[in-house]
């Protein structure tokens, strides 16, 4: 039975093997010959670009440790007002994509902008420009991306200091450290792998990020790969950029991997009671109230304002956009997205299961690392690898090329999105399966189940609230994801994503701001859905 | 084609790659034949029940189930298509349905195998009234055996597999169930096999019992002769019944056989193994072997002394150091302590005597 190949193992064979077509691609386009565009960005640019990538990783991942930690911080451990609320508000950050933050930013901030008009308003005319300070160009992106990913931190660290062991911090205590030393010598250390993770997710969004950067027109290695590609259509160097990312980024895996092996003092204290907050009073309470209120306003409230206050200002940009239809063109991409990916995932994971087949299994492994592939490299790596097998089978056997069919088209962009969240999807399911003991499927063949009534009787009724948890995630992502959209399009088919950037590519800050805003709300309201199980404190 | 129900015809199970059990046969003739496997922890029990349920391969040789092969070295039909039940150890209950939804899962499968008990039946029989609208994660351990149990008996089943189906349930329960469940699968024809660790159970439920050591199927016999009559040395071992001596052959030809021990005397019996006169062999000596007599001439020195409730364990020394344990009732009159002479009853009289 086991090493019968049947239909599942099929598969759980196939769709990994998919998945990992664009890594491929990446690394064997390496070794092509090169156009002349790598040679001048060898000669000129590409140490600015590789040192702008680095410094804005630098300063995301400062700040992001900062935001995500204190504040996780003070929701887990202490009682202050607003605490409940802060718990919650703090996710919604999730909603609002670095590249609309940095919108919001450069609308608050810029001469005779948002900053000007209060201050106006309040104070009467006066040249206050030159005192309004300007978050553009690397601090701008810093900030906007800080703001828009300090959440994995603090959802993560979060998760780890609510289900830390409370003996430890007992035991802590009975030893004699302060608040201030048991923090640092315990509390911090046990959640380390915890804020490691989340320090990498936002490690692989800063260096993939392509909107924010392009909108502050910093070069980095993304807008590079972007440049060689639409600019110089140069798609061996667009590859061989995204090689050096990769291989950044890989790094960033090795690290964190190797940081995790140490780290065998994290314990999850199942079954350990929940630890007691403690009352905060006076200052204490007052300084926690006001990081969580500013972090708040920062994150969510700021750049909803001052989206929902352009939008009312200038309603004329209402006209330009047709609001139903980029509803449902959002809509349908996240529908198609997921379904297929949750179906496919579904299945892999079941053949996975059925086969026991260590190949597989290690595919498997290697295509949901796809998830590091940043949305740019990954659209480069698809048009790279359909243009050469079009190619090939038209040399071959004389076909007409079908490179329309996945280029410019709603099918390749949901396979594009299927390659970047699969991973995302995958182990979303994968986390639910792990909870059914495989002696449960067993038992349902001996009881007289066939495989595919085991599936939809056993696994997909107890799955169900995992398939909503990573139907919602993906849809959250693919209601923010921007470059592959933005690359791989059927000509003018918007989303509220595409829609926003091109009015702000094209200096129209206030058109961008409706879109904006239309996609923060459905983000908002896909995060309030599964904050349920975000913030689970079980 | 064979008429036996079940065979197992030089059978190499492989439960990993150090782990294995080697040239297992054996038959179950008829329909509703009870086997139990006795064995330690680890020598891979369970990996013959999940091989003959279809979850595993055979590594070489081959099962046979009414007349049909099921598995064999290049063949392995899947556990969905054989109607083998199986009771797994950690229960398996399905966690999104409640007991009476799991048990009545097992009533779905068509098979058109007749068996007169609803599930209401089992319910009451296997004591689960009370926890019938639960779910598993809010039962015990002990009440998720039962009913998994309960479903495996309603899918009606050619052969059923107990994992260690008693492991979980309170003592007070244990040998009720054992019972009832007894009864039900005989009442049914319910052909099934048992792995146990425990030789009591082993005994009480099986018709045969197969003792498996040291990576092989040792002994497969009726559970008196298993007793009674060990095949070797690691058997009786195994089954812990006593302590070896050495002792001398001295009188084969009668109907009655006599050996002789330096300090015990001469012991009487009937010799389960033939061994020639002025053979040196090992005697197994059992607890309730030895009877305690204050008369007696033959006095060693007590030890140990373990009250059992019914009874009192002594352990009493020989001068050889050899240590023999000796069941005595415990409304016996008298106690004796520790380093007194403690007489028993000459001459000494072994119905089965086990030399090795």
């Amino acid at each position: 039975m086991i090493k019968r190949i049947n239909f599942w193992v099929i598969f759980a064979f196939l769709v990994p093997l998919l998945v990992a077509i664009p890594i491929f691609t990446v690394f064997l386009s390496f070794f092509d010959t090169t156009g002349n565009y790598l040679d001048l960005l060898k000669d000129t640019f590409l140490i600015k670009y590789l040192s702008n990538s680095f410094l804005i990783l630098l300063g995301v991942l400062l700040l992001t440790f900062i935001f995500g930690v204190t504040s996780a911080y003070f929701v887990s451990f202490y009682k202050f007002p607003g605490v409940n609320f802060f718990k919650w508000a703090l996710i919604l950050s999730f909603a609002v994509p670095a590249y609309i933050y940095a919108y919001s930013l450069v609308a608050f901030f810029e001469n005779y902008g948002t900053a000007f008009s209060i201050l106006t308003f309040l104070f009467g005319e006066g040249d206050y420009n030159k005192n309004i300070p300007k978050f553009d160009g690397l601090i701008g992106s810093m900030f906007s991306i800080s703001f828009s990913l300090f959440g994995y931190v603090y959802v993560l660290t979060r998760a780890s200091f609510v289900f830390q062991s409370h003996n430890l911090i007992e035991v802590g205590k009975n030893l004699g450290l302060s608040s201030y030393e048991s923090f640092f010598k315990i509390i911090l250390p046990s959640a380390r792998p915890a804020i490691v993770v989340g320090l990498s997710l936002v490690a692989m969004e800063t260096l993939s990020d392509f909107g924010t950067v392009d909108f502050f027109s910093i070069s980095t290695l993304t807008t590079a790969i972007y440049n060689a590609w639409i600019s110089f259509d140069d798609l061996t160097t667009a590859n061989q950029l995204s090689f050096v990312l990769l291989f950044f980024i890989l790094l960033l895996f090795v690290l964190e991997n190797l940081s995790r092996k140490g780290a065998k003092y994290h314990q999850n204290s199942k079954g350990n009671k929940p630890i007691p907050k403690i009352e905060l009073a006076g200052g204490k309470s007052i300084f926690a109230t006001c990081f969580c209120s500013i972090l708040f306003f920062c994150s969510f409230v700021f750049p909803v304002s001052q989206m929902t206050y352009w939008t009312i200002k200038f309603p004329k940009y209402f006209q330009d956009i047709n609001f139903w239809s980029l509803n449902m063109n959002t809509l349908l991409l996240v529908f198609l997205s997921s379904l297929f990916l949750i179906t496919f995932s579904f299945m892999t994971n079941y053949g996975n299961r059925v086969s026991k087949n260590k190949l597989i299994s290690y595919l498997s492994t290697f295509s949901v690392s796809g998830y590091a592939l940043p949305g740019i490299i990954l659209a480069v790596a698809f048009i790279t690898f359909i243009s050469w097998f079009s190619d090939l089978l038209s040399s071959i056997f004389g076909f007409n090329s079908f490179k329309n069919v996945f280029i410019g088209s709603i099918v390749g962009l949901v396979i594009a999105y299927f390659v970047r969240f699969f991973s995302l999807s995958y182990n979303g399911i994968k986390s639910g399966y792990s909870k059914i003991n495989n002696s449960i499927d067993e038992n349902a063949y001996l009881l007289g189940y066939s495989k595919l009534k085991t599936f939809s009787t056993i696994h997909l009724p107890y799955l169900r609230t995992n398939i909503l948890l990573v139907g919602v995630l993906i849809a959250l992502e693919i209601i923010k994801e921007l470059p592959i959209t933005l690359i791989l399009r059927p000509f003018n088919f918007e989303t509220f994503a595409t829609k926003a950037y091109s009015y702000a590519a094209q200096d129209l800050l206030e058109a961008a701001a409706f879109p904006s805003l239309c996609l923060i709300i459905w983000a908002s309201i896909f995060i309030l859905f599964i904050s349920k199980y975000i913030l689970s404190e079980k | 084609m064979s008429s036996n129900f079940l065979e197992i015809k030089n059978a190499t199970f492989v439960a990993s790659k150090k782990n294995k059990i080697d040239n297992v046969s054996l038959t179950i003739k008829e329909k509703g034949e009870i086997i139990c496997l006795l064995g330690p922890s680890g020598v891979g029990k369970t990996t013959i029940l999940r091989t003959i349920a279809g979850l595993q391969d055979l590594k070489s040789g081959e099962i046979n189930l009414k007349g049909k092969t099921i598995s064999s070295g290049n063949f392995n039909l899947e556990p969905e298509k054989r109607n083998i039940a199986m009771c797994f150890q950690d229960n398996s209950l399905f966690p999104h349905f409640n007991v009476l939804e799991n048990i009545n899962i097992g009533a779905k499968r068509k098979n058109g195998s007749k068996f007169n008990y609803s599930d209401k039946d089992l319910i009451k029989i296997l004591h689960l009234e009370d926890i019938q609208e639960k779910y598993p994660h809010q039962i015990s351990s002990g009440e998720a055996q039962r009913v998994s149990l309960a479903r495996s008996l309603l899918s009606r089943p050619d052969l059923l597999l107990l994992d260690e189906p008693f492991a979980n349930i309170d003592t007070s329960l244990k040998e009720e169930l054992q019972k009832k469940i007894k009864d039900i699968l005989k009442e049914f024809n319910i052909t099934t096999i048992i792995v146990t660790h425990d030789s009591h159970e082993a005994f009480f439920m099986g018709d045969k019992c197969g003792i498996l050591l040291n990576q092989t199927l040792k002994q497969y016999d009726i559970p008196y002769n298993i007793h009674h009559e060990p095949n070797s040395l690691e058997v009786a071992k195994f089954l812990n019944r006593g302590v070896f001596v050495d002792v001398k052959v001295v009188e084969t030809d009668c109907a009655v056989h006599s050996l002789s021990h330096p300090i015990l005397g001469e012991i009487r019996g009937k010799l389960v193994n033939n061994f020639p006169a002025g053979s040196k062999v090992k005697l197994l000596l059992q607890p309730e072997d030895l009877r305690h007599d204050d008369q007696s001439k033959l006095k060693l020195e007590v030890v140990d002394r373990k009250f059992r409730g019914t009874n009192f364990i002594y352990t009493l020394k020989m001068s050889s150091d050899e240590k023999i344990p000796v069941f005595v009732h415990s409304h016996h009159i008298h106690q004796h302590e520790k380093s007194e002479k403690f007489g028993i009853k000459t001459p000494i009289f072994i119905d089965h005597l086990v030399c090795f």
